[in-house]
């Protein structure tokens, strides 16, 4: 791999943004990822490959150690914080269509519901994959979730819950996208779900973990 | 004949009792909603009356002394004075909820509906400062709004994040002297009390849902952050923060004496489902020197049990927690990686007492069959329970979605593993 891409790789996975950020202390007063992702294109890298394997490749390591017990949800935070900072001078290509998404993710919480980190922490790796994102938020109702499978119909939809008391809604809801979409790939994610009750409420995927969605996410694409 | 005061203290000191003590409603996190309060009360025979909704961020309903003798409980908890949202639970009124229940608020209980039929609710009951919590309208209870103003990294400063941590005011003194004397005229029970402000990093009070215009540090991502990238700024808040706690100890300690016999000093969640929120060096090098002075404090001048919350697969933590010298796990949760409670129990069973773990919460409680319901806990408290060391309660608050039927399988499996008929 290119000196350059593994330096970003590392940058990402550490969470390092940009120069001036004090963390990690290790890389204090070297360039981040912001410095790094630029200083790629400028040396003529093309973007597809940046993201491949400056940004993809350190979401996907932070990932497999967050999944192995071995980082953590402030470590995840700071790499998709890192990720985004190089991500922004990649979004230019994505929008000419030099780079082109793995696919489209709509992802959002529940009805009912207005827990974000998990879900925005699925939102961030699968982002860092190398997919568009479309973030509707929390507290989503079956409408919206429909509304945006109208306009990107081999979209994934992504559901989360971290409540009991919610996770009827995510079977509401899923319910009404294949009412209306049959077969629509649906992931559901969350605390108190798995396995068994995504598949009583019909559901297509769960993983107890970002990374199991990436990977399930990189059989869909290819 | 053993009272519950006398069982529960029998427990904490890993003997066994004549039964197994019960808790459901002495804290903010070993509680029951105020709709599974109402079902209760109308499924034993109680008298129906509006519930009091003695905490109103969960919209955890009152457990009065009539339900508490139906439900064989034997320990009761003094809260801190205010709540959550900052108002004094006095003034009750009532309230209808969107569930369609007609419960009773405290004054202080301010809300309006937001353009998407919301409710919000504001901080000490202003109702011209920002609302700090929100209930969905499809929701049971409230989440904080986190209000983050623009950090500015040059002149970010401890104090902005130390702001509700304060001395004890003649108000709160006067408060607890109340409460202890309330208490002592009928000691049956046991007691938890919370003083408050004891909790380090506590990310359902990060946000400061009590504070008109929180200050620091406030929204609940860019803390986890911080405990990166600004530990000095952390250690710096905790310092003072614990500071002030043994302070507060020492002077709530001088009202309430042994009248209690736990002190909820923790409520920091550590645990995700199948994680932790930090690495044990993280705990060891941020928390635990803290820690660790409250409750050597504790220890060494009173004859409390402090209690820890943490929600979530804490096993790898749990050696951490008992060398910062907490002496109670809550909510043990069971269902999260490596929360086996065989495993649990034979590890730490002689050292710490573990105050839930009686019924999993998030799949059991709510979604089994009550004779599911039944086995399930008698099989908790026959392990959890051997030889002392545990207090039953659910994981965490029992939610307003359980099924009635489901509750009382569990009161009448526990009375089974008591020996009742």
């Amino acid at each position: 791999m290119n000196d350059l891409l593994e330096r970003l790789s590392q940058c990402v996975e550490n969470g390092k943004i940009n120069q001036a950020a004090p963390y990690p202390p290790k890389l204090k007063g070297q360039p981040g990822a912001d410095e790094l992702c630029r200083e790629a294109l400028a040396s003529g890298i093309p973007p597809d490959r940046i993201l491949e394997e400056g940004l993809v490749s350190g979401m996907s390591r932070i990932g497999e150690r967050f999944s192995q017990g071995k980082a953590f949800v402030p470590e995840m935070l700071l790499a998709a914080r890192a990720m985004t900072a190089a991500m922004a001078h990649l979004k230019p290509f994505f929008t000419s269509g030099a780079v082109k998404r793995k696919g489209v993710f709509v992802v959002g919480t529940v009805a009912g519901d207005l827990h974000d980190i998990g879900k925005n922490i699925v939102a961030m790796m699968v982002e860092g994959a190398g997919w568009e994102v479309i973030d509707l938020g929390v507290d989503v109702k079956a409408e919206r979730f429909l509304s945006e499978i109208e306009k990107h119909p081999r979209c994934v939809v992504g559901l989360s819950a971290l409540l009991t008391t919610t996770m009827v809604n995510m079977e509401k809801i899923v319910s009404e996208i294949h009412a209306r979409f049959p077969g629509h790939v649906v992931f559901v994610g969350g605390a108190p779900v798995n396995d068994d009750f995504r598949k009583k409420i019909g559901a297509s995927f769960y993983a107890p973990d970002p990374q199991g969605a990436v990977e399930h996410l990189k059989t869909l694409a290819a | 004949m053993t009272t519950s005061r006398e069982r529960l203290e029998r427990v904490l000191e890993h003997r066994s009792a004549d039964r197994i003590p019960v808790d459901l409603g002495a804290t903010a996190v070993t509680g029951v909603h105020v709709r599974m309060v109402e079902l209760l009360r109308d499924a034993l025979g109680l008298p129906r009356q509006p519930v009091k909704v003695v905490e109103p961020y969960q919209m955890l309903g009152e457990v009065d002394e009539a339900l508490c003798d139906a439900l064989g409980v034997d320990v009761v908890g003094i809260p801190a004075r205010k709540t959550l949202f900052g108002f004094e639970n006095e003034g009750w009124r009532e309230f209808r909820t969107f569930w369609g229940q007609v419960v009773l608020v405290p004054r202080g209980f301010e809300t309006r509906l937001d353009e998407g039929g919301d409710l919000l609710i504001y901080p000490e009951g202003d109702r011209s400062a920002r609302p700090s919590g929100r209930m969905p309208k499809s929701g049971f209870f409230f989440d904080t709004i986190v209000r983050q103003d623009p950090l500015d990294e040059g002149r970010l400063e401890p104090e902005d994040n130390l702001e509700e941590f304060t001395p004890l005011s003649e108000e709160d003194l006067a408060y607890w002297r109340r409460q202890i004397a309330h208490y002592r005229a009928k000691p049956r029970r046991g007691l938890v009390v919370s003083i408050g402000g004891t909790g380090l990093g506590d990310i359902a009070l990060v946000p400061g849902p009590w504070m008109k215009n929180p200050r620091g540090v406030r929204d609940i991502a860019e803390w986890y952050v911080t405990t990166l990238t600004r530990p000095d700024y952390v250690h710096a808040i905790f310092e003072r923060q614990t500071a002030v706690a043994l302070a507060n100890l020492e002077v709530a300690h001088r009202i309430i004496g042994d009248a209690a016999q736990v002190v909820f000093l923790c409520g920091t969640d550590f645990g995700t489902q199948d994680s932790q929120f930090c690495a044990p060096d993280t705990f060891r090098e941020l928390y635990r020197p803290y820690y660790r002075r409250m409750n050597d404090w504790i220890h060494r001048h009173t004859s409390w049990k402090s209690f820890k919350h943490s929600c979530g697969a804490v096993e790898p933590l749990i050696e951490s927690f008992l060398d910062a010298g907490f002496d109670i796990l809550n909510p043990v949760q069971v269902n999260a990686v490596g929360m086996d409670p065989r495993l649990l129990k034979e590890r730490y069973g002689d050292r710490l007492v573990f105050w839930g773990g009686g019924v999993d919460t998030q799949k059991v409680l709510p979604f089994a069959r009550p004779e599911e319901v039944e086995t399930h806990v008698l099989r908790q408290c026959e392990i959890l329970g051997k030889d002392g060391g545990f207090v039953f309660n659910a994981v965490h608050n029992i939610q307003a979605n359980v099924p009635v039927e489901n509750v009382l399988a569990m009161i009448r499996a526990v009375k089974r593993a008591n020996g009742e008929k």
